[in-house]
């Protein structure tokens, strides 16, 4: 079975501050997503058990160092790397991601299985994957804790609180996963090393046979903070069982208490 | 066992250093850093002292990423609530190519390693390298997790703790006595506050060393430099008098205490605290410097000892360049003639020693003994506040004349047999 796994690279962001409500990603390194590592080794596991071949595919989306940090899926297992990289692709909607990504997995060719992380750890607008099914006319399956190879089908398992459900789609296939699907391995050093021989292609859009303008932003993001909070600065004194009645009273009269 | 030519352990500004040059002469070079990226478990003051390194790799030093050229340097002695400072500002320390510029290590080095990556190398982040492989007394490889792999040389560029030469038996076990740790805050400020509260030119920074109460009177003092758009403000304790101290003061307090100072607070008014750090740093000088070179080994950086606090001039990272840049020209010719030995690599000390970097060191030999005189914290600063502070103080008393007030103080503070055995001893510093 051969398995693409799209992953994106984004701001590490154990690394990113906030400087007057706005995120610094100045300097700030980039990695593969949580996510998409749970796809990745989701890929390398199905690959264990139903053979072919696994290619993850990157979309740099302003990494100028994505075709060097996408090494890392290619040490986890992965047998080869492409990484779209275009400056009109610096900022791009999730459309415009989609678009860029059927086209290379219609380049790529051979694809049994589509993979994807649920979200991106940065925007985690969990669009992308059912967009490219859609653009892509396959099937999909969204949420994934559990992949299977059965026969020229797959089968997922998924999580709706209350219940398990199984589904069953023929291939080809597009299937997100969350986290629980597995815990990722981290590469040792014999892997990042044999990782360098393997193949790796950065393509452009011009490759893939779009141009800029189908990928123009439809929409632009103004903002996407969160709602800013006022504090209600109120101080208690007196003793621990003082404070604490004031404190409760003080609950009561917001509303937050005995409601 | 797979092979490569040279491994190096530690992706700090030694171990980068000494990849670079390998790599440009077309070495196979593996550079293997436990952190998440180059610099990120590095923490310095810090200036970079440049002049000294810019013969090493010239392409480099024109466009690495800097904070601000210092243009002005200040050392301020504190005591008893009076802060004397000495300031100068030369044209000579920024004149054409400055001396020495701020940096802020998780840039810079980031940047050092992206060039060496250009050059071919391979870095590797979050590798946690386990062992040193010794066979028959020559290193051999290293061990990292499950995997081995095997080189012709290693150049041990591991920091200042010494994790592995140490197990290895390459080195000594680092001790407190020759250790400080140094901690800091970098506090953000916009850059117009940082040219105004120092009274620099647009882009220009400052270099500014404390001395005195600011330690309670262990060794060490408290450094600030300014950033682009931050200031790095801390303090180096000598481990060993940290370890002692009998007021059960903590590292932080100290620090917390010194932005309260009414002479410090309005520097860092208005700021806000965007990291905070610590690390140790070799202090023994060279008495503590190891045997540099084995067969199959180099040891560069901190791991090295190759560190210098000389109090007004502190410096390590310019040291750590130089030792990796001589550090590749020693493997480089030890693969032409196809020896890996002790002797083979032997013109890396040799080379060490006819530098500034072993002279240096060399010249001030004397400083860490100087360093553990607790005078120097506690005598000095106070005397040196109250002799200037009886100059300029006016009480409803008729007044001595200056050179008096000043020879009274010089008298009582300057003359006795501690402070000429002081001076005797600080003689060569």
């Amino acid at each position: 079975m051969d398995i693409v796994v799209c992953v994106k690279t984004n701001p590490d962001l154990q690394m990113v501050r906030v400087k007057d409500r706005v995120a610094v990603t100045e300097a700030v390194p980039y990695k593969i997503g949580d996510l998409e590592k749970n796809a990745l080794q989701a890929a390398v596991d199905l690959r264990a058990a139903a053979g072919g071949k696994v290619t993850a595919l990157c979309l740099a989306v302003g990494n100028r160092k994505a075709a060097e940090d996408v090494k890392v899926a290619l040490a986890m297992g992965a047998d080869e790397a492409v990484v779209i990289d275009d400056p009109a692709l610096a900022a791009p909607d999730q459309a415009a991601v989609a678009t860029a990504l059927a086209a290379a997995v219609k380049k790529i060719g051979a694809c049994d299985l589509l993979l994807f992380g649920e979200g991106s750890t940065d925007n985690y607008s969990g669009q992308v994957g059912a967009r490219v099914a859609e653009i892509l006319g396959l099937p999909q399956i969204g949420y994934a804790r559990k992949v299977e190879a059965v026969g020229g089908a797959v089968r997922c398992e998924r999580s709706m609180d209350d219940m398990l459900e199984t589904l069953e789609a023929p291939l080809p296939a597009v299937v997100t996963v969350v986290s629980e699907i597995n815990e990722p391995t981290i590469p040792g050093l014999m892997q990042i090393m044999k990782a360098k021989s393997k193949p790796l292609q950065v393509w452009s859009l011009a490759d893939l046979g779009l141009d800029a303008a189908q990928l123009a932003p439809t929409r632009e993001i103004v903002s996407n903070l969160a709602e800013e909070q006022d504090r209600k600065h109120i101080l208690f004194d007196g003793s621990a069982a003082e404070q604490a009645d004031a404190f409760v009273n003080a609950l009561i009269k917001e509303g937050v208490l005995g409601r | 066992m797979e092979q490569v030519e040279c491994i190096v352990v530690g992706g700090g500004l030694a171990g980068l250093s000494a990849a670079y040059g390998l790599a440009s002469a077309g070495a196979e070079v593996m550079v293997l850093e436990r952190g998440d990226y180059s610099g990120a478990k590095n923490v310095t003051g810090g200036r970079l002292y440049v002049k000294p390194i810019r013969r090493f790799y010239p392409e480099l030093w024109d466009e690495a990423p800097y904070e601000r050229p210092v243009a002005r340097e200040l050392v301020t002695m504190m005591a008893g609530g009076a802060h004397t400072t000495v300031e100068i500002a030369s044209d000579r320390f920024t004149a054409g190519q400055p001396q020495s510029y701020t940096v802020l290590r998780a840039r810079l080095d980031q940047w050092l390693a992206e060039k060496v990556g250009e050059k071919g190398a391979m870095v590797v982040p979050n590798m946690k390298v386990d062992e040193l492989l010794r066979k028959d007394g020559k290193v051999t490889g290293i061990r990292a997790g499950e995997d081995e792999i095997g080189a012709q040389v290693v150049i041990v560029a591991e920091g200042v703790l010494r994790l592995l030469s140490s197990k290895a038996g390459l080195t000594s076990e680092p001790q407190a006595r020759h250790h400080a740790i140094g901690y800091k805050e970098v506090i953000e400020l916009p850059a117009g506050v940082i040219e105004d509260r120092w009274r620099l030119n647009p882009g220009e920074g400052a270099a500014h060393l404390f001395m005195g109460d600011c330690t309670k009177g262990m060794m060490g003092g408290a450094f600030l430099y300014t950033n682009k758009e931050s200031i790095s403000l801390g303090m180096v304790v000598g481990m060993d008098d940290m370890r002692r101290r009998r007021d059960g003061s903590e590292s932080w307090q100290l620090l917390d205490e010194f932005k309260e100072l009414p002479q410090i607070k309005p520097l860092v008014a208005g700021g806000t605290v965007a990291e905070y750090s610590a690390h140790s740093i070799p202090e023994g000088g060279i008495s503590q410097v190891p045997k540099l070179a084995g067969d199959g080994y180099v040891v560069a950086g901190d791991t090295a000892g190759l560190s210098l606090n000389a109090l007004v001039t502190v410096r390590g990272m310019d040291f750590a360049i130089a030792s990796g840049y001589f550090a590749a020209q020693a493997v480089l010719k030890a693969k032409e003639a196809g020896d890996f030995s002790a002797a083979g690599l032997a013109s890396y000390e040799a080379s060490l020693r006819d530098s500034f970097v072993l002279r240096d060191l060399e010249t001030a030999r004397s400083i860490p003994n100087v360093m553990e005189n607790p005078r120097l914290f506690t005598h000095y600063p106070q005397a040196i506040g109250r002799l200037l502070e009886s100059v300029y103080t006016i009480d409803d008393q008729p007044q001595a004349g200056i050179v008096k007030k000043a020879w009274r103080g010089v008298r009582r503070d300057f003359m006795s047999v501690a402070t000429v055995k002081d001076a005797w001893s600080m003689r060569k510093i």
